[in-house]
């Protein structure tokens, strides 16, 4: 028992493996699960269960479509700004 | 006599706020908001734990990154304890992993903020209502 908590301390000492790639992004996911539950935790006057995680599904899924839409924006630009505009201006692209 | 102490309405909402801080969803609880109080407990504990799980101790640093920290001791007073721990030791954490652990326990940190606020100002709105009535 004493060995299996310091064991459980001691994951807590180093830090986890995780790369540098895309897949890295969905830790975004559950930290917009938390914020979606605390903030509507904060909004409604009393908690009914089925009406709260409703509510909070909503706002979890309007802030992930949010988040889409910024980063397919933010890539388009990227893309024309180092792709379409040299070739438009007669350079090299980046 | 028990509500003696919540007639002082300055102390009461500096209690209610000192509470919420102290412990994530206590502010609530002692105004009754016994739901509010779980889900705030346990969603801001659980996000500060997953922070510390992926970046280590190592990511509450109070020496190079006080802004993060700032917004991480809002979480509770024992992060500072942690903080101590973090620069007593060896912890050394960089990358994706930092990056991550520190953006976990601060978000929680400000949700918990959030919360702290939101107490206080429910606190105020029933010494409002008492003073009414």
């Amino acid at each position: 028992m004493t060995s299996e908590l310091w064991g459980l301390l001691g994951s807590f000492t180093t830090p986890i493996q995780i790369d540098t790639t895309a897949s890295s992004m969905l830790w975004l996911v559950p930290l917009v699960a938390s914020i979606a539950i605390v903030y509507k935790a904060t909004k409604v006057y009393t908690i009914r269960w089925k009406a709260f995680l409703r509510e909070s599904a909503v706002l979890f899924g309007s802030i992930m479509v949010f988040i889409i839409a910024a980063a397919l924006i933010i890539q388009a630009v990227a893309w024309l700004v180092t792709e379409q505009l040299p070739r438009l201006l007669g350079g090299p692209s980046f | 006599m028990p509500d003696s102490w919540k007639d002082n309405h300055a102390l009461y909402l500096i209690v209610v706020g000192a509470l919420a801080w102290l412990v994530p969803g206590a502010g609530h609880f002692l105004l009754d908001k016994r739901r509010q109080a779980i889900v705030i407990c346990v969603a801001v504990l659980l996000t500060f734990l997953v922070g510390l799980y992926v970046g280590s101790v190592g990511v509450i640093d109070p020496v190079g990154a006080k802004p993060w920290y700032a917004a991480q001791l809002m979480n509770t007073p024992a992060v500072a304890l942690l903080a101590r721990i973090s620069t007593a030791g060896n912890y050394p954490v960089y990358g994706r992993p930092n990056e991550i652990g520190q953006i976990y326990t601060s978000i929680a940190g400000l949700l918990n903020l959030l919360c702290i606020v939101n107490a206080i100002y429910l606190a105020h709105l029933r010494g409002v209502e008492k003073a009414r009535a």
